[in-house]
């Protein structure tokens, strides 16, 4: 071959059809294809089916009508009967949720604070100890919940044993249990109630919240709060004037993405409420798999399950930055 | 007695024994600084002094009032923080007013108070930003207004200067001790900076592996260092090895004088140390021991210079101011060292373990 022939052929325009295959087989762009076909692929699915309908008696058909969704807002009579039960359903949701993450920062934040100030062993043991806590399903929390709080054996039965029933009738504080539902006629009762839902629903996520919270209460600047308690702040002042504002960010992001988890609580929400109180979540899995086998409409629920958590998110990403302002 | 007193001050961490056996008084209005290498425990002192940490034993007292036990708030002592420990999620102002607000001290006075701590530091203007866009300099002034807002019993720093360039560090010593002499605080610096420590201190102490090893003014301990090692720690010092012989030193062959003369019994193994600026060359009408030596480097430092020598008690170094001998010595040049009898400090051979 001579160098003109060799020169015609470097200046020969590239192959097109060759470099975009090059383009494909680019690894990083199969690999995100292949993550966006993965996480995206099931919710174009269910979108999609949310829009189908129920053949009665048998499963369901591809459609495009608004009907299911119709059904979660206004309920299926509308506009000759409204019904707001799945409304309440989302409601109690949003409600077991909210209290559930609360109360697991809340409750995790302290724990966290003094764990950051023990020695790296001590530490390494409790982290070791939470993060295998995480290795238990929901389901085995929730037995061990069961029986924690179940009338026979459980804490209503200490009540009853240690006297503690008796001196809360003597006191009058029996009636207040009553009238908040944790209390029968005989003994107290944490079964079914909100409650026992929350405590469990906040048990679930509770090393969830140490977790999160451990990397930026670790890294947070000790000198500050000794530089608080030289200028004359005790330690409640400090937490409330320099640790608590240092953590809002990491405090608001842990509550948020706590609650978005909790939304999708099942077995806690089945085992612990009322069936009046029940959540979304389970009337989705009731009609994908359970006793009505619509899951167009099951679909449309977890569409707007999906849709509610994702308007949260945006809220309160929008009110931490406008308090950080 | 008034002012901050410690008696017999120690703290254990574990098996470590971290500050030995401390006594020291602070007289009201007084600026210490605590010297030493990493390590030596100093800030260990400074932050028991604080109340950030419990001292293992002895009792520390101010005005007479026994405060061992006193916790941090408490104690009214301004402290500022090796990284200033400025809370970020607050304004210039709001950090300077902190400790006012939460002692609910009226908005309109601690408001007041700012801007005046603020002119203060020189900070007049700067009270809405944050903390985040403020320089070194500036960050250090904000800690210092914050700490002074209390107005504090005692003012602690705790090497104010560490995280400042050298340029800026030099500044905001005299500014720091300007101010400090015109609030008239007692007032005590940690800082392993010998020239930090000279530049602002009234009284300098000097602490080595949790012990303290000597307290005097600047000028005592550069020029009558107590043992070897604030001989060789603060500024610079030739050292000899050498051994008592009637009221002299010998080092090898060669006979010392010294004035006074040391008070060691004869055959005492003793360490011998010489600031550089001391030894004359080539000079007939200075009074001392003299001794051959040979030029081996000469190291101009601008200001002054360094001439290296070889001689027969040792290597040496001799520093000339510039102008002062206009003498140029070259390397390998014959002269004549003449060290000056009083200019010579002598430790018992033990303390020269450093």
């Amino acid at each position: 071959m001579s160098v003109i022939s060799d020169l015609d052929a470097v200046a020969q325009p590239p192959n097109t059809t060759r470099s975009e295959a090059r383009k494909w087989a680019n690894p990083q762009v199969l690999i995100w294809a292949v993550v966006l076909f993965l996480c995206l692929t099931p919710f174009i699915l269910i979108f999609a089916v949310s829009f189908g309908h129920k053949v009665e008696g048998a499963g369901w058909v591809w459609g495009f009508s608004f009907a299911n969704y119709q059904r979660v807002f206004v309920g299926a009579e509308w506009p000759d009967q409204v019904t707001w039960l799945y409304l309440q359903r989302l409601y109690y949701s949003l409600y077991y949720a909210v209290i559930a993450a609360v109360l697991a920062v809340v409750t995790a934040f302290p724990f966290t604070y003094l764990m950051t100030g023990l020695s790296r062993r001590a530490q390494s043991a409790w982290l070791v100890f939470l993060l295998s806590s995480l290795s238990l399903s929901e389901v085995f929390i929730v037995m061990g919940w069961d029986v924690l709080l179940s009338n026979r054996s459980g804490l209503p039965m200490v009540f009853k044993e240690t006297g503690l029933t008796d001196w809360l009738k003597a006191v009058g504080w029996f009636d207040v249990l009553r009238e908040w539902g944790l209390a029968n006629p005989r003994n107290v009762k944490f079964k079914t109630s909100v409650l026992a839902t929350v405590l469990t629903m906040s048990y679930l996520v509770w090393p969830y919240a140490v977790i999160l919270l451990y990397p930026p209460l670790s890294r947070l600047d000790r000198s500050m709060v000794e530089a608080a308690h030289t200028m004359g702040a005790g330690p409640w002042t400090v937490m409330r004037t320099v640790v608590l504002p240092a953590m809002r960010l990491p405090l608001v992001g842990t509550i948020l993405l706590l609650f978005v988890f909790l939304l999708g609580v099942y077995v806690a929400v089945t085992v612990f409420a009322e069936p009046a109180k029940q959540t979304m979540s389970v009337s989705v899995y009731g009609a994908v798999r359970g006793n009505t086998l619509n899951a167009p409409f099951g679909a449309a629920q977890a569409i707007v399950l999906l849709v509610t958590a994702a308007i949260f998110l945006v809220l309160g990403q929008w009110m931490n930055r406008r308090t950080a302002s | 007695m008034n002012g901050l007193s410690l008696t017999g001050i120690y703290k254990d961490f574990g098996s470590v024994r971290a500050v030995e056996n401390v006594h020291l008084d602070f007289a009201q209005g007084e600026l210490t600084a605590l010297l030493g290498p990493s390590g030596c425990g100093k800030t260990t002192l400074l932050r028991m002094i604080a109340g950030l940490e419990l001292p293992s034993g002895g009792a520390i007292r101010l005005n007479d009032d026994d405060i061992t036990a006193l916790p941090a708030h408490k104690r009214r002592f301004g402290m500022v923080f090796q990284n200033f420990a400025l809370f970020p999620h607050l304004s210039v102002r709001e950090n300077i007013v902190y400790s006012l607000v939460i002692s609910g001290t009226a908005k309109a006075d601690a408001m007041e108070t700012g801007e005046r701590l603020l002119d203060l530091v020189q900070l007049k203007g700067y009270g809405d930003r944050r903390i985040s866009a403020l320089s070194g300099g500036q960050r250090q002034r904000v800690a210092i207004a914050r700490a002074l807002a209390q107005e504090p019993d005692v003012f602690l720093l705790d090497e104010p200067m560490s995280a400042l360039d050298a340029k800026l560090r030099e500044d905001m010593q005299v500014e720091l001790r300007l101010l400090q002499q015109r609030l008239g605080i007692t007032t005590i610096v940690v800082t392993h900076d010998q020239r930090e420590a000279m530049t602002m201190a009234d009284k300098i102490v000097v602490m080595s592996q949790g012990k303290v090893e000597q307290v005097g003014s600047p000028q005592d301990i550069y020029h009558r260092p107590e043992n070897a090692f604030v001989a060789d720690f603060i500024g610079r010092a030739n050292f000899f090895d050498g051994v008592v012989e009637n009221g002299q030193l010998r080092i090898a062959d060669t006979v010392l004088n010294t004035t006074p003369a040391p008070a060691f019994l004869n055959g005492s193994g003793v360490r011998i140390a010489c600031r550089p600026e001391l030894p004359c060359l080539d000079r007939e009408d200075v009074e001392g021991s003299r001794l051959n030596a040979t030029v081996t480097f000469v190291r101009d430092l601008g200001p002054a210079r360094d001439i290296h020598l070889k001689t027969a008690i040792g290597p040496m170094i001799v520093e000339y101011a510039q102008g002062e001998d206009q003498q140029q010595y070259r390397v390998g040049q014959e002269t004549v060292v003449t060290l000056p009898a009083e200019g010579l400090h002598v430790f018992p051979e033990e303390k020269a373990v450093l």
